[in-house]
C-alpha cells in the first residue's frame, strides 16, 4: 500500500499533511453550502464564480505570487488577489442579469470565458517573463495536492472556519430566503443580504477549494455532496449531516485513489463523490421501486 | 413575535392616504390617488383586473416598494416597521417556494416566527406550540410532519395561511387566494377565512380579479384599476362598477363593451349591515357597450355565488 508507506514516511508526509488538512475543511465547509447551492439552482453561478478565480490567478501570477513556496503573508495576498476577482466577477453577473436583455446564464458565460482568458494570457505572460513553466495547466485546472503549503492550509483553515460562522449565524436568514426568496420578505426577512452572504461565502470556498480541487473541480465540491444527501434524506438536519459525511469519506477514497494510482487528487475526490451520488440515486430508485412493490402486492 | 395590543373595533387598522407609484421607467402610474381606509376586524376585498395595481397595492402594504405619494400606515406604523414587528400575516398568490427542500410542515411555519430570532438562541417550546396551533386553525395539524414537497395544491394553500397567521399579525393579507381552486374549495376557503376573523379578531385584505373571491364574505369591496372605486359593501358592485373596472379586459375579449341595464337589476349581493360611500364617481363614466354583463353575486356570509356564472374578469 503506497498510501500506508506515504503516511509512514516523516518527509511524504510533510509534503501531504497540509494537504489532507485543507481536504478536510474545504469538505466540511463546501459539503454544508451544497445543499444551498443545489436546492436554489445555484451551480451554473459557482461555475463562473470558480473560473473567475483563473483570472485572478493570472493576476497574482504576474505579481509573482504563485507556486507552492509562498510566505503566509503571499498566500494571503495570492488569496485576496483571486477573492477579489471572484467578487467583482459575481458582481458583473448580477449587474448585467438585473439588465433587460441579458440572462444570468448568458452573463455568467460571458463572464467564466471573459476571465478563464484573461487569467491564460496573464498566466503565459508572467511565467514568460521569469522563464518558467509555470504549474501546468493539469494542476491549474484539477488542482495539485504537492501544491498545498502550511502557510495555504492555515489560510484554508481560518477561512473554513469563519464561513462556518457565519452559515452558523445566518442560518435561519438563510434558509428561510433560500426556501422562499420572494416571500420571505414579506415575514421580516432581509430581502437581498442573504443572496450576498450567500456569493460570498461561495467566492470563499471556492477560492479556498482551488487550491485541491482545482478550478474545473472547485465548482464540483460545491454541488456533488448536496445532490448526493438530498437524494437519501427529507430532513435538512439529516440532509446537512449526510452532505458532510458524502464529502470526508469522498476526501478519504480520492486521496488513497490518487496515492495509490498515481492520479490526480482533485479528480480522484470529485470522481468519488459522482461515485457516490450515483449510489445514492440507484439506492433511491431501489427503494421507490421497492415500496412500489409493496404497494402492489398490498 | 409580538402580541396584537388590544384594539378598539373602529380604529384603523390599515389607511391609504392619497397613495400614487409608478413604476420607475414607466410613464403611466400604476396607483394613482388611493384614500382607504380598514377597520380593525374588517374583512375588505380589493377587486381589480391585471395590472389594474393590486399586487403593487400590496407590495407596498408590506413595505417593500417604497411609496412616492401619500402615505400608509399599518397599525399606526409605517409599513416597514409593521412587518418588522410581525403584524402583518401575508399569503402570496403563487408559491415560488422551492418545494424540494427538505423541511417538515411545521418547520416552514415556524419560520416567521423565527427568523429574527437571536441566532445563538434555541427555538422555545412556545414558538412550536404557537406554530402547531397556527396549524390547527387551518385544519391541518395532520400534516404537521411532512415533508413541504408533499402537499397537495389545497393543502399548501392552507399550510401557507398557517404561516401567515402563526406570528398572530392583526393584518393578514392574501393575495389572489382561490386563482385555481374549484368553487367547492373557494367555499371551504371562504368559511376558513371568516372562522380565523372570529378566531384571531384579524383583520383581512383580499386581493383578487376573481368577483366569487372577492363576493364571499367580504364587508365591504374596493374596486382598483389603477385607481380606486370604492364601494362599502358588495351590493354596490353594479355591472356598471364592474365594466368600469373591467373595461379593458373585456375590451380586449369582446371589443366593444355594453353593460345591459336589465342585469344592474339582476344584481343583488347581501352582505348585512353596511351603507353606501363612493370614494370616487365612477357613475359618471359612461358604461362601457358592446357585450351583456349579467351579473348575480350573493354573498352572504361565506356563501360562494348560488345562481347563474359571475362575469370572470380575466375570462
Amino acid at each position: 500500500m503506497r498510501t500506508l508507506e506515504y503516511l509512514g514516511d516523516p518527509i511524504m508526509r510533510g509534503l501531504f499533511l497540509p494537504g489532507i488538512v485543507t481536504g478536510v475543511a474545504i469538505a466540511i465547509v463546501c459539503a454544508c453550502l451544497a445543499v444551498l447551492v443545489v436546492l436554489k439552482r445555484m451551480s451554473f453561478i459557482g461555475q463562473g464564480v470558480s473560473h473567475a478565480a483563473f483570472g485572478g490567478m493570472g493576476v497574482a501570477a504576474v505579481l509573482g505570487l504563485t507556486g507552492a513556496s509562498l510566505s503566509a503573508a503571499q498566500a494571503v495576498g495570492q488569496f485576496s488577489i483571486i477573492l477579489s476577482f471572484c467578487l467583482a466577477a459575481a458582481m458583473i453577473v448580477a449587474w448585467m442579469s438585473a439588465r433587460r436583455g441579458t440572462s444570468a446564464d448568458t452573463a455568467i458565460g460571458i463572464v467564466l470565458v471573459a476571465a478563464m482568458t484573461l487569467g491564460a494570457i496573464l498566466m503565459h505572460a508572467a511565467f514568460k517573463r521569469q522563464g518558467s513553466q509555470g504549474p501546468g495547466w493539469e494542476s491549474v485546472l484539477f488542482g495539485a495536492i504537492l501544491s498545498v503549503g502550511w502557510s495555504d492550509a492555515i489560510v484554508a483553515a481560518i477561512v473554513s472556519l469563519a464561513i462556518l460562522v457565519v452559515l452558523w449565524w445566518e442560518r435561519r436568514k438563510l434558509i428561510f430566503w433560500a426556501f422562499d426568496e420572494t416571500s420571505a420578505p414579506a415575514f421580516g426577512a432581509p430581502p437581498r443580504s442573504p443572496r450576498i452572504v450567500l456569493m460570498v461565502l461561495l467566492c470563499l470556498s471556492i477560492v479556498t477549494a482551488m487550491k485541491l480541487a482545482g478550478v474545473v473541480l472547485a465548482t464540483a465540491v460545491l454541488v456533488l455532496p448536496g445532490a448526493t444527501a438530498l437524494a437519501m434524506s427529507k430532513r435538512l438536519s439529516h440532509v446537512i449531516a449526510i452532505s458532510v459525511g458524502a464529502a470526508l469519506v469522498s476526501l478519504v477514497i480520492g486521496l488513497v485513489a490518487s496515492m495509490e494510482l498515481d492520479w490526480p487528487p482533485g479528480a480522484c475526490i470529485v470522481g468519488a463523490m459522482t461515485l457516490l451520488y450515483a449510489l445514492a440515486r440507484l439506492a433511491g430508485l431501489a427503494r421507490e421501486g421497492g415500496m412500489a412493490g409493496a404497494r402492489a402486492e398490498a | 413575535m409580538n402580541q396584537p395590543p388590544a384594539t378598539t373595533p373602529h380604529e384603523h387598522t390599515l389607511e391609504y392616504r392619497g397613495v400614487s407609484f409608478a413604476s420607475p421607467g414607466v410613464e403611466a402610474p400604476a396607483l394613482s390617488s388611493i384614500s382607504l381606509a380598514v377597520h380593525a376586524g374588517e374583512r375588505l376585498g380589493i377587486l381589480g383586473p391585471n395590472g389594474g395595481g393590486k399586487s403593487t397595492l400590496l407590495k407596498l402594504t408590506l413595505g417593500l416598494l417604497d411609496l412616492q405619494a401619500g402615505e400608509i400606515r399599518v397599525c399606526g406604523r409605517s409599513p416597514r416597521e409593521a412587518r418588522r414587528e410581525g403584524m402583518v400575516g401575508y399569503v402570496p398568490q403563487k408559491v415560488d417556494a422551492e418545494l424540494a427542500f427538505p423541511l417538515s410542515v411545521r418547520q416552514v411555519v415556524t419560520m416567521p416566527l423565527v427568523v429574527n430570532l437571536a441566532p445563538w438562541k434555541r427555538v422555545p417550546g412556545e414558538t412550536l406550540r404557537r406554530a402547531d396551533e397556527a396549524l390547527s386553525m387551518v385544519g391541518a395539524s395532520d400534516l404537521a410532519e411532512r415533508p413541504i414537497g408533499a402537499l397537495s395544491g389545497g393543502q399548501l394553500q392552507r399550510v401557507m395561511i398557517a404561516r401567515a397567521i402563526a406570528p398572530r399579525p392583526r393584518l393578514l393579507l392574501l393575495d389572489e387566494p382561490t386563482v385555481g381552486i374549484d368553487v367547492a374549495g373557494q367555499r371551504r376557503f371562504a368559511e376558513l377565512l371568516q372562522s380565523l376573523r372570529e378566531r384571531l379578531g384579524v383583520t383581512i385584505v383580499v386581493v383578487s380579479h376573481d368577483i366569487r373571491t372577492i363576493a364571499a364574505g367580504c364587508d365591504r369591496v374596493a374596486c382598483l384599476a389603477r385607481t380606486l372605486h370604492f364601494h362599502d359593501a358588495p351590493s354596490g358592485l353594479s355591472p356598471q362598477v364592474l365594466g368600469e373596472v373591467f373595461r379593458h379586459d373585456i375590451a380586449e375579449v369582446f371589443g366593444d363593451v355594453h353593460v345591459d341595464a336589465h342585469a344592474a337589476a339582476t344584481c343583488h349581493v347581501d352582505a348585512g349591515d353596511h351603507a353606501h360611500h363612493h370614494c370616487c364617481d365612477h357613475h359618471g363614466a359612461p358604461p362601457p357597450a358592446g357585450v351583456t354583463l349579467n351579473v348575480s353575486a350573493k354573498a352572504a356570509g361565506a356563501a360562494a355565488p348560488d345562481h347563474k356564472e359571475p362575469p370572470r374578469a380575466n375570462a
